[in-house]
């Protein structure tokens, strides 16, 4: 039952109400059966032993406890820290990346160049693509043998590149592929570019600041709500990578593309191994938070706010 | 409060409309109705439609209809299939993964030629702990497969095709070496030889993980313990191993090789830039479309002759209500006889021991079939059928040790490594030597 | 990438020319300088797909010759374009049943998802009630939330209740607000719209979903279509939903007929770059209709905080 410890609310404050309750079924019901729930019940599986095996001979799982969660780190068959690490270390090296390269990009075609809008166009094309039909074409442009960038390489006098196929250059390769296909994060900035406001740049102009100390004194503080905002969706988006795993790595070279979904696909749908998996994942997002929230604290130092927005 | 409640309800709702799901039940039509799972291209689909067809109407008991899977998504469909409680009642299974998923109960450890008067050959019987538990339909060896042309050009004879006159492998190697070449023409031979810009090869071994271990025991090394339930790879196993890997890394003579996909026969004789390369039996089904002239030979040796064999496994699947249905229909299916399409066609060589001992049958499945006749049919015999039988040759570790599908991905990832340099197959192993252990124990 | 940091020196240089007539020069010095970076940058970024068309009509054997050549020619089969990878046999990759079934689903997913998604955006955007910050909190947290994370839940979920090898573990999540983003996107470019509008209609005796249908939609065409584009890019081009959820290969779908090619011809590799050639073509074509409002909708959405 309501207690209504607030002064009396009118007709139309509680029409409203109920009218913004029944706008947010949809809301609702997507936040809690196909997002929190889901975790809650990852977290749970996650405490089991459930396998492929109890749900095929309608068997009860087991209680397991703390089990799953310590055997993922100390089965050397597993090892999710190994997972934790590279993907990490991609998710921050392609975060970073395709902001600095995105900012760049929205910035030329921020100027009026001739062509502008048919060049917009073209940076946005490789993240509507198929990840499967993009990461295929990399893999043979990158191929050790036969590859073109290879093939670019020894004519200019080098030697050839594994790109794919060595430990060491996997993961630079899938976050050049990663910055590549960032068309999404050029088309915000674009965005966040045209409300900086004229004004800031017109007197600046006045005061005879050249293009340089322009970009840093009033373009990059404007824009860091919009590089925030980045940022995070692109560490999300980059968090998840498993396509390249999936279709041409399988992992390899040694453990460097055993990403965290990758292992997670692994254990879950490939082998039915459903409380490892089902660990993987809850951790998966236990990580994925801090980041995020590591991101959050940390902001609260370089984001300029213009005025008093409400977040 | 009123979310807790929401919450509530919705689990609920989940429960409810599960227990509907699982309570719906199926009709019957007087005939038992077996579904039958299989992998592979849409045209074996319909070979293997022809074949069920006439096992449809030979017999009024049982009706088969056939569900296909792309190869790749093959486990990961027929598990989902399983939690979900509609699994098929037979079909393929993944050879890793065929102990693996008898003992988590998914396939029934039934032996389908229990009481038969003939069975399929040992080498290709599924054992857990001694105990039959599934069949290949085919019985798979690897052969050296080379481009004939190739051969000519450079003025080299044939390779082997006898056990008896097989290379040893540095044989091998140097006639490698007269058949690679650089874009000026000159052979590793040559003191100008520029070995980034081959533009052909001599050699190419398919490093695809579970077909490095034939290496492994040519140099008299093992993977497995011979009960299956530990993992070996001793210092010969290494050896052979690396020697392959030196082939690209030492000689100069073979394509980089990641060993991460099988492409074997495409990325070898297929990619028409490489003058002999290992694969399966199976190859010999691309001869057909190939514009590429090849021929088979036996594989050369490290210190003994050594081949492995392999072929996709049919079990009967936990949730059938018919298993002697299903089993009746397997052995029927197994039957060379009855499935002539992919035996005629190269991809599958006959799983029962009498047709590579009956001159009759011989000479029906190997000089009477166009892709194996242009090989020719002789060096077949020898490069294959008579290896098949040889005592040198011996199954692979998934006919006997479980998880094998985990020792794989791991294999896959690492042994990359050692293909490209970075480290030796010494370092690799001793590095995954652990996870291996925790992989086979599961 | 050498190409980009060299362009970059030139810029922190050039500045420091004094006078209004230096200035233009600069000015145009810079904007020449932007423009061969696009264009060289676009080359680059054009590249892929190029290949991918490329090794589409060469013979398999060509595909690997070394050296590699540049233009869709070999010397197996010299200067022939093999349009007939092209033809492709039904059974290995039916496109356009693969067509059809990906529409079924990315077309009930865009229309289900862009609508609940405006209806949510709106209460976030216009209606006060209590919550509300807790809710958008929420929403807010769930964008966060890697997909990956649920997957395994979700697909015991649907497979416990037994909707397997079916579009509806696809399409109906959509039916639920139609993804984080989405909303936060069409609150942000509703909270753009001048709130008198929304005044004259409720003094007109508008009620919310009136207000909502004839006021906010028509304001916010340009919002719904990215909306929609996205909804659509996103459903389009799932694999690792779609590989766990259909079965069948009468179901299959663009990207899912695509790696299943993949998996069974990889040996065909002029067949492979034809089948993916294919796969992205209805991609292309849904993205060059809508991109003159998509790219501007985004730029207009204000996406400021």
């Amino acid at each position: 039952m309501k207690k209504s410890d607030k002064p009396p609310k009118s007709n139309m404050v509680i029409k409203e109400q109920r009218a913004a309750y029944v706008f947010l079924i949809p809301a609702f019901l997507g936040l809690s059966l196909i997002t929190y729930l889901p975790l809650l019940a990852a977290l749970f599986v996650g405490f089991t032993d459930l396998t492929i095996g109890h749900m095929v001979r309608g068997e009860a799982p087991q209680f397991v406890g703390l089990k799953n969660f310590i055997d993922i780190f100390t089965n050397p068959s597993i090892d999710f820290f190994n997972s934790i690490l590279v993907t990490v270390y991609f998710a921050l090296f392609a975060v970073v990346s395709s902001v600095v390269y995105s900012m760049f990009i929205a910035i030329l075609l921020n100027r009026r160049i001739p062509g502008r809008a048919f060049f917009r166009a073209v940076f946005y094309v490789p993240y509507i693509l198929p990840a499967v039909a993009t990461i295929i074409s990399w893999s043979f442009l990158l191929r050790f043998e036969g590859g073109l960038i290879n093939y670019f390489l020894v004519n200019m006098g080098f030697d050839r590149v594994h790109f794919l196929s060595s430990a060491e250059t996997v993961v630079p390769s899938l976050v050049m592929i990663a910055v590549w296909a960032c068309g999404n994060l050029i088309v915000i900035f674009l965005a966040g570019l045209q409300n900086v406001p004229r004004t800031y740049m017109e007197a600046a102009e006045v005061d005879g600041a050249n293009f340089w100390q322009r970009f840093w004194k009033i373009t990059i503080p404007c824009m860091t709500p919009i590089i925030f905002f980045n940022m995070l969706m692109s560490l999300v988006v980059n968090l998840q990578i498993v396509v390249p795993a999936l279709a041409v790595t399988s992992g390899g070279p040694g453990k460097s593309t055993m990403f965290m979904t990758y292992l997670m696909y692994h254990y879950g749908p490939r082998s039915g191994q459903y409380a490892t998996a089902s660990a993987i994942a809850f951790l998966f997002f236990m990580i994925a938070a801090i980041l995020a929230a590591v991101l959050f604290i940390t902001s609260k130092n370089w984001i300029f706010y213009e005025g008093g927005d409400d977040k | 409060m009123k979310k807790a409640k929401i919450i509530a309800i919705l689990c609920a709702a989940i429960m409810i409309l599960g227990l509907v799901a699982a309570c719906g039940g199926s009709g019957s039509s007087g005939r038992v109705e077996l579904v039958f799972a299989l992998w592979g291209d849409p045209a074996e689909l319909e070979t293997t439609q022809e074949a069920l067809d006439v096992f449809n109407d030979m017999q009024d008991r049982i009706r088969v209809t056939a569900i296909q899977i792309a190869q790749e998504e093959y486990s990961e469909r027929l598990l989902t299939m399983a939690a979900g409680g509609n699994m098929p009642d037979c079909g393929m299974v993944d050879e890793r993964t065929a102990i693996g998923w008898t003992r988590e109960g998914l396939i029934l450890p039934i032996d389908i030629y229990a009481g038969q008067p003939s069975k399929p050959k040992d080498g290709i019987t599924f054992k857990d702990n001694g105990q039959t538990v599934a069949y290949s339909v085919a019985s798979e060896v690897l052969g050296l497969w080379f481009n004939k042309d190739m051969f000519d050009a450079a003025g080299v004879p044939y390779p082997p095709a006898t056990l008896e006159t097989a290379w040893q492998w540095d044989e091998f190697i140097e006639v490698a070496k007269q058949l690679t070449f650089d874009a000026n023409g000159n052979t590793p031979n040559d003191p100008d030889f520029d070995a980034r810009n081959i533009v052909q090869y001599g050699a190419y071994v398919n490093c695809w993980a579970w077909q490095m271990e034939v290496w492994a025991l040519s140099n008299g090394g093992r993977w497995y313990s011979q009960d299956g339930k530990s993992i070996v790879f001793d210092a010969a196993a290494i050896e052979g191993m690396q020697n392959v890997y030196d082939l690209y890394l030492v000689h100069n003579v073979a394509p980089f090789n990641a060993g991460q996909e099988d492409n074997g026969w495409w990325f070898s004789i297929g990619a028409g830039n490489v003058a002999m390369g290992t694969d399966g039996q199976w190859s010999t089904g691309f001869a057909g479309d190939s514009d590429i002239d090849y021929g088979v030979a036996v594989l050369p040796y490290m210190k003994q002759q050594a081949n492995i064999t392999a072929g996709g496994p049919v079990a009967v699947f936990a949730d059938t209500d018919h298993p002697d249905e299903a089993a009746e229909f397997l052995r029927w299916y197994s039957d060379p006889e009855n499935n002539w399409g992919p035996i005629e066609a190269g991809w599958w060589m006959p799983n029962m021991m009498n047709w590579f001992t009956d001159e009759a049958l011989l000479k029906r499945w190997i000089d009477d079939t166009p892709n194996r006749a242009r090989l020719p049919a002789s060096s077949f015999r020898t490069a294959m059928a008579d290896v098949a039988l040889h005592p040198s040759t011996q199954p692979t570790g998934w006919y006997y040790t479980p998880n094998t599908d985990q020792v794989d991905r791991i294999l896959i990832a690492s042994l990359s490594e050692a293909a490209n340099g970075s480290k030796t197959v010494a370092q690799v192993i001793e590095e995954v030597r652990p996870a291996l252990e925790a992989a086979l124990a599961g | 990438m050498s190409g980009i940091t060299n362009q970059t020196d030139i810029k922190i240089k050039a500045p420091g020319f004094g006078g209004l007539q230096s200035k233009k020069r600069t000015k145009m010095i810079f904007d020449i300088v932007s423009f061969t970076c696009i264009v060289i940058i676009s080359a680059l970024v054009l590249l892929p797909i190029y290949w991918i068309f490329r090794s589409s009509l060469m013979g398999s054997l060509d595909i690997f010759l070394w050296p590699p050549s540049f233009l869709p020619m070999g010397t197996i089969n010299p200067v022939e374009w093999q349009w007939e990878n092209y033809i492709i046999r039904p059974t290995s990759y039916d496109f356009w049943r693969y067509l059809g079934n990906s529409l079924t689903i990315s077309v009930p997913c865009v229309i289900f998802g862009t609508s609940t998604a405006i209806s949510c955006g709106y209460a976030f955007a216009r209606l006060q009630f209590r919550g509300k910050r807790f809710l958008f909190a929420l929403c807010v947290g769930s964008m966060l939330m890697p997909a990956a994370v649920t997957l395994v839940p979700l697909y015991m979920a649907w497979t416990a209740i037994g909707v397997v090898d079916s579009y509806l573990p696809l399409i109906l999540p959509f039916l639920c607000g139609g993804g984080a983003f989405n909303i936060f996107l069409l609150r942000q470019f509703i909270r753009t719209i001048p709130k008198e509008l929304d005044e004259a209609a409720k003094i007109d005796g508008a009620g919310y979903f009136r207000t909502l249908v004839s006021i906010i939609v028509p304001s916010i065409k340009s919002a719904i279509i990215v909306v929609s584009l996205l909804i659509f890019i996103t459903t389009w081009n799932d694999l690792l939903q779609q590989l766990i959820y259909i079965h069948s290969r009468e179901n299959y779908t663009m990207v899912l007929g695509l790696t299943a090619f993949f998996g069974t011809f990889k040996a065909d590799f002029a067949g492979m770059f034809a089948a993916t050639m294919l796969t992205i073509i209805p991609c292309l074509t849904i993205y060059i209709l809508g991109q003159r409002y998509f790219v501007e909708g985004i730029v207009m959405t204000g996406m400021k905080n």
